[in-house]
């Protein structure tokens, strides 16, 4: 199977704090995700107009995102509104960052997968989740689907081309699977309900990943209140 | 007191740091690393037989390693015993952290030196090596976030917090990005908003 345009999810919403930028991928493009002081949180082509820089190795100032190289500033629509070197300069409109569209739903930051204003179809609605974490893993997208309709890393069930749930220690996971690079991927994990502690749960998924990153697919071990489960 | 120091050394980094959060007054003499080699010359390795940096003189103590740096630091000089804890085991996990930024992290900083001064080694394998260092903090942050803690160990910043801090900070140096590891990427923004605290060349200051 492959994974086609769409709305993936990059982050724990609540991991990116205001004022803070981050880089991630989506099918090997660089996209920064970054968070302004007044809690909007927008993804962008990860790159600099004027020299290329990824823009996530920047910092945020108020609503602006500035460029760690020359301190160039982007308000929250892309566009270049200052240069330090060129303070009294009235910034040209060309000088724009190109956006992604964005979304936050269920604890989580979704994008959409292509450079466009707008996405054709309408973000995931918002459900009730709390975040458990983030799991990068050495493995494709599609392999990782494949294992987990398999079933032979445990009980999931597909709720999306690229979402699954599963139950562990009684309670009920989403993991949202994100295509890294081709050799890359993320899986951004909520729990949907079920009293768990979730240290549990991230030690579980460590557990996860080992399994998938295994030369052969192996079961992995069940906590013990989900044995037999 | 004297520390013998290299600007780009990141062990050199750990113990100005922690001096600098500590607002410890010391000597400071540039070691001419690259390219003079000027640790090896027979003054140093009286020094230290290692060859390496950093090295710490203090009245008539000799010490080498900033693993063994900081702790002797934090026991002479921070006297409430908040970078060091005297608690068995959060001294346990102290030490396990220190052990670890030694020896597993030593990867990351062969990586960087390899980018940068094009020092010998197999860049597969050190960055292979480094990757799962640094996803072996970035599981432990993840767990300890969960559980409402900010630092490796205990309810504040250690000497463990700044032996682990500079390879993963460096790690664009040897490109690898932070992508992979927002637990890391959030520790290491409340270890820059340390009082005292100081970067070095790879570390960019914008704060």
């Amino acid at each position: 199977m492959s994974f086609e345009a769409g709305w993936y999810a990059v982050a724990i919403a609540e991991g990116l704090e205001p004022g803070t930028s981050a880089g991630t991928r989506l099918f090997d493009k660089e996209i920064v995700v970054w968070r302004d002081q007044d809690g909007a949180s927008h993804a962008w082509e990860d790159r600099c107009p004027h020299r290329g820089m990824r823009l996530s190795f920047g910092f945020v100032r108020g609503n602006h995102i500035a460029c760690l190289y020359h301190g160039w500033q982007y308000d929250t629509a892309g566009q270049c509104r200052y240069i330090p070197a060129h303070p009294n300069l009235e910034v040209p409109d060309t000088i724009k960052v190109v956006t992604y569209p964005s979304a936050e739903a269920g604890g989580l930051v979704w994008i959409w997968s292509e450079m466009t204003t707008e996405a054709p179809v309408p973000p995931p609605a918002d459900f009730a989740a709390r975040p458990v974490r983030s799991l990068y893993v050495e493995r494709s997208a599609e392999s990782i689907a494949a294992a987990f309709v398999s079933g032979a890393l445990g009980d999931f069930e597909a709720s999306g081309p690229s979402v699954f749930e599963t139950v562990i220690d009684g309670a009920r996971l989403r993991l949202a699977l994100q295509p890294f690079t081709a050799e890359r991927s993320a899986l951004h994990i909520v729990r949907l309900g079920g009293e768990a502690d979730p240290t549990a749960i991230a030690a579980w998924s460590e557990g996860l990943r080992r399994g998938l990153e295994a030369p052969l697919p192996v079961r992995c071990a069940a906590p013990a209140a989900h044995a037999g489960a | 007191m004297i520390l013998h120091d290299y600007e780009l050394d990141s062990d050199a980094y750990k113990v100005r740091l922690l001096l600098s959060i500590l607002g410890v007054a010391y000597d400071k003499v540039p070691v001419d690393v690259h390219p003079g080699r000027e640790q090896r010359t027979e003054p140093y390795l009286r020094l230290n037989p290692l060859g390496t940096l950093p090295i710490l003189v203090d009245g008539d103590m000799v010490l080498h390693d900033a693993e063994a740096i900081l702790p002797y630091i934090a026991k002479r000089y921070d006297t409430g015993g908040v970078w060091l804890p005297d608690d068995p085991a959060a001294f346990g996990a102290v030490m396990m952290w220190l052990v670890f930024a030694a020896r597993d992290l030593a990867s990351a900083d062969q990586a960087r030196l390899h980018h940068m001064l094009e020092a010998p080694g197999d860049p597969v394998a050190l960055d292979k090596a480094a990757r799962a260092a640094f996803r072996v903090m970035e599981d432990h942050m993840t767990k300890r976030e969960l559980a409402g803690a900010k630092w490796f160990v205990g309810a504040s910043a250690t000497i463990a917090d700044l032996a682990l801090f500079p390879p993963i900070a460096l790690s664009r140096d040897f490109a690898i990005d932070h992508d992979e590891y927002p637990a890391l990427r959030r520790w290491m923004r409340r270890v820059r908003a340390l009082p005292g605290f100081i970067t070095m060349p790879g570390i960019p200051d914008y704060h």
